[in-house]
């Protein structure tokens, strides 16, 4: 299956009476977006209000309590549309000319329960822990409806995140975009006779499923519903996995790390040289234990079949998932294959404890994204898009987080994407 | 399948007692802590209950949230060293977050125990959403 990607620069966000990209700039009527998201009858029913703000890297802005991350794109050619099963129809995608609006995304931001997390600072030493920092965002702030249940609440805007990335992203579909790269693997006799010396490399790639603020959907299913199953590595990179997890700041993947997955685009940059990118494996982590054996099981048993030689295997989220993590990687070693692990460490505070809430010695390959516990002082921001009310409940937060002059001491936890399980981020150690 | 006559909660978790309680077998503690559960759930562990989902669930750390849930079964079996480490180490893990002394509104103490309960509702493949609805038509 081929997927050509068209990158699109985005160098400026403006808000404007009218909606397009232009010469790198995005001219975008909130108006306009707001009425596309309103259409959906759950965000109708569920979300109070809509309002929008641009930040952009080096300002001095904070946004929180962040929900998901999300970059815009449009499919241009080729079967499918962004977010299938969710806003578009359930077509299958990874193949065809998708439109990349790159430099920057919609980030969806507001109170979902009382103890709401995630912090995206655009400057100072926070905006060095998140990769979001880095993008011009496009933020939509919702409100809930009064007595609304947080499970349809969440749902709601989950959707009307989905439907804002949409909308910009069909804003890119005539631009002729700045690059077009191209991605493609093979099927299993076409991949074997075409790279016939290289070993056989596939992603087993851990999807968060232990239920509400906890999950992720892939083709709209809910994957704690799932049996471990096969993906083209394309479709993972064409809006088929998206992010109900609102959950750990630090390491939950975000939409936009689904989209943008940095073990997909290192693997395709080895695809063909040092190694036969086979495909991805998706598999859950769920609450059930019996669950856990039959998934974990399933993703050795499918490595297997695909007479793998080597995986690499990411997680998402602490403690529950670690155990899925290490059934994982000491089933797959025991068919033969050889595992290397992406996690995150809660070492403690002083980084001392041991990292994760299981081990075994075939786990012996292992790549960290930092400590989640370590302690980090961000200052006061000029403006605040969100609000502060919820730092002190957050993950990693503690009373007395929020100190008067606006400044926040609390654990790496509470920064979005600070220590991403699939690398996406800055933080490792050698 | 999963069979829910087998299943016995232990759990400090009001909110589940209330939308549960009918339905299943509750070992209830409402006086107890997190770890304190996680402790009873070992004892019982080591007498040869088998655990049916993990300690740990919910990415909400052990020294946020006050509650939780845990589904073992209701009669002892046979030791399984396997379990026996799996909350052995949920025990340590929980240790590592240092407690925090905040006193937490009740708005907030609800949210806490939603997320558990509803956690623990989806692993047993319980509707979440039906259990509440119960208790909003008794209010």
């Amino acid at each position: 299956m081929k997927l050509e990607l068209g990158f699109i620069e985005i160098k400026d966000i403006q808000f404007s009476n009218e909606c397009k990209v232009e010469n790198g700039t995005l001219f975008v009527d909130a108006e306009a977006v707001k009425t596309f998201v309103y259409e959906d009858d759950d965000v109708k029913a569920c979300v109070k209000s809509a309002s929008f703000d641009i930040a952009r890297p080096g300002e001095s802005v904070r946004i929180t309590p962040v929900k998901d991350v999300i970059e815009p794109r449009v499919k241009v050619e080729g079967p499918g549309g962004e977010f299938p099963g969710v806003i578009a129809k359930v077509d299958t995608v990874g193949s065809g000319r998708t439109h990349v609006l790159r430099g920057m995304a919609i980030v969806t931001a507001g109170k979902i329960v009382g103890f709401q997390e995630g912090i995206i600072d655009m400057t100072g030493p926070g905006a060095e822990y998140t990769p979001f920092s880095k993008l011009l965002n496009l933020v939509m702030v919702c409100e809930p409806v009064e007595g609304v249940h947080q499970h349809e609440y969440e749902h709601a805007v989950r959707i009307a995140g989905l439907r804002a990335a949409t909308f910009v992203g069909e804003l890119g579909r005539s631009v002729t975009p700045d690059e077009v790269k191209s991605f493609e693997t093979y099927g299993i006799k076409e991949g074997i006779e075409k790279f016939p010396e290289l070993p056989r490399v596939a992603y087993v790639h851990m999807l968060q499923s232990q239920g509400l603020l906890h999950d992720t959907y892939v083709y709209g299913v809910d994957a704690k519903r799932s049996l471990t199953t096969i993906l083209y590595p394309t479709e993972t990179m064409d809006g088929a996995i998206i992010s109900g997890n609102c959950v750990s700041a630090c390491d939950k993947n975000t939409t936009y790390h689904h989209q943008n997955n940095p073990v997909v685009a290192d693997l395709f940059e080895q695809h063909g040289k040092t190694l036969n990118y086979v495909c991805n494996i998706i598999t859950n982590e769920n609450v059930y234990l019996a669950d856990k054996q039959r998934s974990s099981d399933w993703s050795a048993k499918l490595c297997r079949l695909l007479d793998l030689d080597g995986v690499i295997v990411s997680q998402e989220g602490f403690g529950n998932p670690d155990t899925d993590l290490i059934m994982n990687t000491k089933k797959i070693e025991q068919m033969g294959v050889k595992t290397t692990i992406i996690t995150d460490e809660y070492a403690g505070q002083d980084g001392k404890s041991q990292s994760l809430a299981d081990a075994d010695p075939l786990a012996d390959a292992v790549v960290t994204g930092g400590n989640a516990n370590e302690v980090i002082v961000l200052p006061p921001m000029e403006k605040v898009i969100g609000t502060l009310d919820y730092v002190d409940k957050i993950a990693g937060g503690h009373a007395g987080s929020l100190r008067p002059d606006g400044s926040i001491e609390a654990e790496l936890q509470v920064i979005t994407g600070a220590t991403n399980e699939m690398g996406f981020n800055r933080l490792s150690a050698r | 399948m999963k069979n829910a006559r087998d299943f016995l909660i232990v759990t400090n978790n009001p909110l589940l007692a209330q939308c549960m309680g009918d339905c299943y077998e509750l070992s209830f503690f409402p006086d107890c802590s997190y770890r304190e559960i996680l402790v009873k759930v070992r004892d019982l562990v080591y007498a040869g209950h088998i655990l049916y989902t993990h300690p740990l669930s919910g990415s909400v750390k052990p020294n946020e949230t006050p509650y939780k849930s845990i589904a073992v079964s209701k009669a002892p079996h046979t030791f399984s060293a396997e379990q026996a480490g799996i909350i052995a180490e949920c025990i340590l893990a929980a240790d590592k977050f240092p407690p925090r002394t905040r006193a937490l509104g009740e708005a907030v103490k609800r949210d806490f125990q939603l997320i558990d309960y509803t956690l623990l509702a989806g692993a047993l493949e319980f509707d979440a959403a039906a259990g509440l609805s119960k208790i909003k038509n008794h209010e």
